[in-house]
């Protein structure tokens, strides 16, 4: 049997909870969970981070290698992102490749990074045609206790803020720091009840048809969104999303990620 | 004429470590939220993080054994664990390493309490330095114990190696990569082996050294698994006794 | 009298030199009597060892709470948070009502305080709501611990939850499986499942009743 059956007790709590205004863990409805940032924390990798957002626990390294330019872009460096969302984390994660959940989670993550234009990926060219600096994104799921997406987002850009360029094993130079531009930062809330909350945890995810994903960046552009879950959101809630994310978003930055 | 590699000056190796000397070992249970039982340990510069789900039901269901739970192992390096990105999911290697680490942990698992199940140990390797087969083994351990998975005994795993001649125990990374020998190996505290792999070149001499040395090696870790578990529950000792200078 | 010894052991350890004291919990190698779980030690005639994690394994007679997870021809699949699911066959529902009619009365989601029927040696449950005192719960709320704790919530003779039930002025059901149900005000529900979790975490401690009662009252006061 699924672990996905929520009790309808379970879920009849809930609404009651949100009909007065309250979330089960007595949070507000615009406040994420307590969050930690710990980068360095793989010395093996170039950058690393592991973020805590409540009791989820996101681990993202960063490998920067040599390689070979995409032909359409002879003279930049190349951003690979990928998500693993092992079984270790979930009961509801299956060892395998990664499923559309996976996919969708480092396509999400990796949107923010790119179109935020935060790596200067000009600077990443080492012989124009042949050879240009690979930049590995490995985002790894350790506990799975909600809103994965946003914790990984915050993994992503605060292991490429500390991330160094490891020149020197090549011959090519001293170690530089990847030049980081902007700083981009994903907020997810989800509509249930017909009320918008921010940073589901677990029971949220579950009982919630529709989330939203949005992406700012330092300036507070919109540079990245993802609509996700079965259900359907009204233009309005969608522009109220959208301004709780960009101040979310700056509070987060301003807080964790010294820029 | 090349001065060739030392692996040791004045009878110390490469790291500061003498050859019958473990790397520092740092062993925490229960650092998961979701999983039924976890583990996380450092060993050198090895970070492992094993978790384990179940009993729980068996999917798919052809895959049941009517008398007993069946055991399942999943070892898995993340691609940042070692030195070039590694491309994510499993290899040959890990496919055995998962085989033989399953092997060391079912003569200890009571799997007749839970007919119709499995129990899902899953080990991830944050960060690779030689030995993260023995460092998910002893995780795994524990990490069964703190989901209450019955068991005869923890099982402590290591390994020996050879270096210019010599046994040594727990290589790391260079030891390993450049030495004559590596012979990983796993025992319960009634000193029965559950792991025992080698490559390389030992002598029958060498071998029985090496079987030796690794199993007082396995000893010290024993003590370090049984610590974290019991120091779980110490921090929480209830007020009167806290007085007693406990 | 139990006389448990707070002491943590682990798979393995050595309790006993005497095979005859081996008790639950606990296996004999050797002539000697060793734990064969990671729990705390008690000392009665026998030693045993109570488990401090775990899943729920069902045994006739328990009531427990389950939720409906799937309905097939004549059976409800109900979730009791185990590795084995249970089976509510038609027969088994307090009223004779028809195949097609099962999702009416009881559907996906619905929770209920049910008894364990059966057991076979291949783990097959069986369950039953043929009982006036089990049926389904529509209010209130329910609540998971480790079923390892759920003595401690009972306490000796009960006298745990009859404390909490009185103070707290609410209806309270402790499934063997771990599921808790409270029905009451949304202030006496909120402190009774605070209460609830603290149990679970100092459930191994001693005086845990003592501290309960000052928390509940300092609690109450601080309402009023």
């Amino acid at each position: 049997m699924s672990n996905n059956v929520m009790s309808e007790i379970r879920k009849d709590y809930l609404y009651h909870l949100v009909m007065n205004d309250e979330r089960a863990d007595g949070r507000s409805f615009d406040q994420h969970r307590e969050i930690s940032v710990e980068t360095g924390v793989i010395d093996k990798a170039d950058g690393s981070a592991r973020v805590r957002l409540g009791k989820t626990q996101v681990l993202v390294g960063v490998k920067i290698q040599p390689g070979e330019p995409y032909s359409d872009s002879p003279d930049r460096g190349v951003i690979i992102t990928n998500a693993e969302l092992v079984p270790l984390a979930s009961p509801n994660f299956e060892p395998g490749p990664p499923n559309e959940h996976g996919i969708e989670l480092a396509r999400v993550v990796d949107r923010g990074v790119r179109e935020s234009r935060s790596i200067d990926l000009d600077a990443l060219c080492i012989t124009p045609g042949k050879k240009v600096w690979i930049v590995f994104i490995d985002i790894h799921i350790l506990d799975d206790c909600g809103n994965i997406m946003d914790a990984s987002s915050l993994g992503a850009i605060a292991a490429l803020m500390t991330a160094k360029v490891p020149a020197e094993q090549y011959g090519l130079g001293e170690d530089w720091f990847l030049p980081v531009r902007d700083v981009p930062v994903a907020t997810t809330v989800v509509e249930f009840g017909g009320v918008l909350m921010s940073d589901p945890d677990t029971d949220e995810e579950t009982a919630a048809d529709t989330k939203l994903t949005v992406i700012t960046t330092a300036d507070g552009s919109v540079c990245g969104m993802q609509k996700r879950g079965p259900g359907s959101l009204s233009m309005d809630h969608i522009y109220r999303i959208v301004d709780i994310s960009c101040e979310m978003a700056k509070e987060i930055r301003d807080k964790f990620l010294d820029v | 004429m090349d001065e060739k590699l030392s692996f040791f000056k004045d009878g110390i190796r490469l790291d500061g470590r003498r050859p019958g000397e473990l790397r520092p070992v740092t062993i925490e249970a229960g650092v998961l939220e979701r999983a039924d039982g976890s583990c996380y340990i450092e060993m050198g510069g090895n970070k492992v993080i094993a978790a384990v789900y179940g009993p729980r039901e068996v999917h798919p269901r052809h895959l049941q054994k009517v008398t007993r739970a069946i055991v399942r192992y999943r070892y898995n390096m993340a691609s940042f664990s070692v030195e070039e990105r590694k491309r994510p999911g499993p290899d040959r290697r890990s496919h055995e390493v998962s085989k033989v680490s399953r092997e060391a942990l079912e003569p200890v698992i009571l799997t007749h309490y839970f007919p119709r199940s499995v129990i899902d140990v899953f080990v991830e390797v944050l960060q690779a330095d030689a030995g993260t087969r023995t460092a998910g083994i002893n995780a795994a351990s524990v990490a069964l114990a703190d989901a209450g998975v019955p068991m005869k005994c923890l099982v402590s795993s290591c390994a020996a190696g050879k270096v210019d001649g010599q046994v040594i125990l727990d290589p790391m990374k260079d030891e390993d990569n450049f030495g004559e020998g590596d012979m990983p190996l796993a025992v319960t505290p009634y000193g029965e082996v559950t792991l025992l792999q080698a490559d390389g070149g030992f002598t029958v001499e060498e071998t029985r050294e090496a079987m030796e040395i690794a199993r007082k090696g396995c000893e010290q870790i024993y003590e370090i698994q049984k610590k974290a578990l019991i120091d779980r529950y110490s921090q929480l000792e209830d007020p009167e006794e806290r007085g007693s200078g406990v | 009298m139990d006389r448990i010894d707070r002491r943590v052991v682990i798979p393995g350890e050595l309790l006993a030199e005497d095979p005859k004291k081996a008790g639950e919990g606990t296996y004999v190698k050797d002539d000697k009597v060793y734990s064969q779980l990671y729990g705390l030690v008690n000392h009665r005639d026998k030693i045993s060892v109570i488990p401090l994690a775990g899943k729920y394994v069902p045994t006739v007679g328990d009531t427990v709470i389950g939720i409906v997870g799937d309905i097939t021809v004549s059976n409800w699949i109900i979730d009791i948070n185990s590795p084995y699911e249970g089976l509510l066959h038609i027969s088994e529902y307090p009223k004779r009502i028809e195949r097609d009619e099962m999702a009416k009365y009881l559907r996906v989601g619905s929770s209920m305080m049910i008894r364990v029927k059966d057991v076979d040696s291949t783990m097959k449950v069986e369950l039953t709501l043929n009982d006036r005192r089990l049926g389904t719960l529509n209010t209130g709320r329910v609540v998971e611990i480790s079923y390892t704790r759920v003595p401690r919530v009972i306490g000796k003779g009960g006298s745990m939850i009859s404390m909490l039930k009185k103070e707290l002025n609410c209806n309270m059901f402790v499934g063997q499986n771990g599921r808790i149900w409270v029905n009451g005000s949304d202030e006496d529900m909120d402190l009774v499942l605070k209460t609830i979790l603290i149990i679970e975490k100092e459930a191994h401690t001693t005086g845990l009743t003592d501290r309960i009662m000052d928390f509940l009252r300092t609690e109450k006061e601080a309402r009023s």
